[in-house]
């Protein structure tokens, strides 16, 4: 006996198998759609809900974004003076200076005499008179030492170097607080992520619920559709399309919300630039950030439709 | 068209729906199977639909062997077989039209042979009139037919009518008879689960009698005994 031998198996050709295949693609979407347009408050509610916890790792992220941009600024600013030996001539200390200059880790130098530095002072300090009755000058010769790299470690090692030089009384790097900073920084920077990752999670739990309670009102429909030989992707297809709208519209929305709530801080930050004489620009989502939040979103809401039509699809069999 | 070689069902808790039941349907044939509520009518049926598995025996469809169905292939086969519900099965939240061009809809046809056949179907029940109309809207008998035409329209082999006539009067009850006859005439092979006996002997087809799942009467040809290695 031949199994198979006598049944039809009812597939079609392949090239209208693969324009049937697109064909239902479209109705999917389309039925997807009509669902939507037909329980506005349903999708607007669930939509909602996925657009306000997106905001918030999408608010945080762009907290993080400016910050970044703030510390850029001193990141470049990881300079070492060096302050040389009293009784080092002008001379000899120009000449150090272009010695250090050479160093392959330096990328510039600048030479402050020990006039120069008084002169300074004076002006600066408001101190000229006190500095008049000094019968000499204590000041020394210095040189700013502008790294090649900002990185830490490298640093940290020419500065090494630079204090073993005899001429060099005190090498001094101000780091410190930067690396504070920098520390704090990727404290928030981990936050971020865990904040991101749970309220991804949620997103998930979101739609995922949204599309199991969908399966469940069309329960009758999938197991009709299923007895005239719906296969399980042709039942899947529409659920699947859900949850992608959900995914999307809660990534544009979130992506509102986080732009309002700039534009509502952003007038009284531009007052406080002013008061610090300060010129930084508040960054907002760039277009790559826009399209990583909106694809993330609607990834999400496939993956939350996914999981939910693998968990209850295959539960709903005619009896 | 349909075999089964000493099909048993049994339920969970022991309940036995069917027993040792062994019957033979040839292509084109009508036959209709009768007996008390719980004799096993649905169950029989449900095999053959691939909604229930045999515990033990053989079922086949077209020589398919049903018991060891791969759920990926269960779809195709079900493709093959139209079947009629006692409560119709319609979905309400669409048209008659696009309820009878599900099956089409679901096996890819395109939009232009989607709607020949779909009017084609409705025309053949009378109800081409209805298309637009939603199925709340229609009495008992013209929802049945509706189930009759979405079970038809994709032109299977074979039908199978879960008491179709349950819950109408004896005239609608009689016309819907009719056209399964009618069907069987041009060739579709028809089973029909029933238990309006006054109705049946009207139509002079063979019966297939089931009394607490065991097969009491069977005017079909016997099913060939020697399929004994038939055990799941």
């Amino acid at each position: 006996m031949v199994a198979g031998s006598n049944i039809r198996h009812k597939k079609l050709a392949t090239s209208n198998r693969i324009s049937a295949y697109l064909l239902h693609h479209l109705q999917s979407l389309r039925f997807s759609l009509r669902k939507i347009y037909e329980a506005p408050a349903t999708t607007i509610m669930t939509v909602a809900v996925i657009g306000i916890t997106l905001s918030l790792p999408g608010g945080f992220y762009l907290f993080l974004k400016n910050i970044d941009a703030i510390s850029g600024d001193f990141r470049s600013s990881s300079q070492i003076s060096l302050f040389l030996d009293l009784d080092l001539s002008e001379k000899q200390a120009r000449a150090l200076d272009k010695k250090i200059a050479k160093i392959e880790l330096v990328d510039s130098t600048r030479f402050i005499s020990r006039d120069k530095s008084l002169e300074d002072f004076r002006q600066d300090s408001g101190f000229g008179k006190s500095i008049d009755t000094l019968s000499t000058n204590p000041l020394p010769h210095t040189i700013i030492v502008e790294p090649v790299e900002a990185d830490t470690f490298a640093v940290r090692n020419l500065l090494k170097s630079l204090q073993a030089m005899p001429e060099v009384k005190i090498a001094k790097l101000d780091t410190e607080w930067l690396e504070r900073l920098y520390t704090i920084i990727e404290i928030a920077r981990r936050s971020v992520a865990i904040i991101t990752i749970l309220f991804a999670c949620a997103v998930l739990l979101i739609i995922g619920n949204t599309i199991r309670l969908d399966i469940q009102n069309r329960y009758q429909e999938i197991i009709v559709t299923k007895l005239i030989g719906a296969t399980d992707a042709f039942i899947r297809r529409p659920f699947l399309y859900g949850g992608v709208w959900y995914g999307l519209l809660g990534g544009i929305i979130s992506w509102l919300i986080v732009e309002i709530g700039y534009l509502a801080i952003s007038g009284p930050l531009e007052r406080l630039n002013l008061l610090y004489k300060s010129d930084m620009n508040l960054i907002t989502f760039s277009f790559h950030d826009f399209i990583i939040l909106i694809t993330s979103s609607t990834l999400l809401g496939l993956a939350g439709s996914w999981i939910a039509v693998a968990r209850h699809l295959n539960q709903i069999e005619p009896t | 068209m349909i075999e089964f070689h000493n099909v048993t069902k049994r339920f969970e808790g022991g309940y036995e729906a069917l027993s040792n039941v062994s019957l033979k349907l040839d292509e084109g044939q009508m036959a209709f199977i009768t007996g008390h509520s719980g004799a096993g009518k649905s169950t029989l049926l449900k095999i053959i639909a691939l909604i229930e598995k045999p515990t033990r025996g053989q079922a086949l469809l077209n020589r398919v062997n049903l018991n060891t169905m791969s759920r990926r292939r269960i779809p195709y086969i079900r493709r093959n077989i139209g079947i009629i519900f006692q409560d119709h099965q319609l979905l309400f939240d669409r048209s008659v039209f696009d309820n009878v061009a599900l099956p089409l809809h679901i096996q890819g046809y395109r939009p232009q042979e989607i709607a020949k056949r779909t009017r084609a179907a409705l025309d053949k029940v009378g109800l081409l009139h209805k298309e637009k109309s939603l199925p709340i809207t229609l009495s008992g008998g013209e929802q049945q037919r509706v189930g009759i035409a979405r079970a038809v329209v994709h032109k299977p082999m074979l039908l199978l009518a879960d008491e179709p006539t349950g819950n109408l009067d004896p005239e609608l009850s009689r016309e819907i008879m009719q056209i399964f006859v009618d069907f069987n005439q041009v060739g579709v092979t028809v089973l029909v689960a029933s238990h309006d006996l006054d109705l049946i002997d009207e139509l002079d087809k063979p019966r297939i009698t089931l009394n607490r799942g065991k097969l009491i009467l069977n005017d079909l040809e016997d099913a060939p005994q020697e399929a004994d290695g038939g055990w799941q």
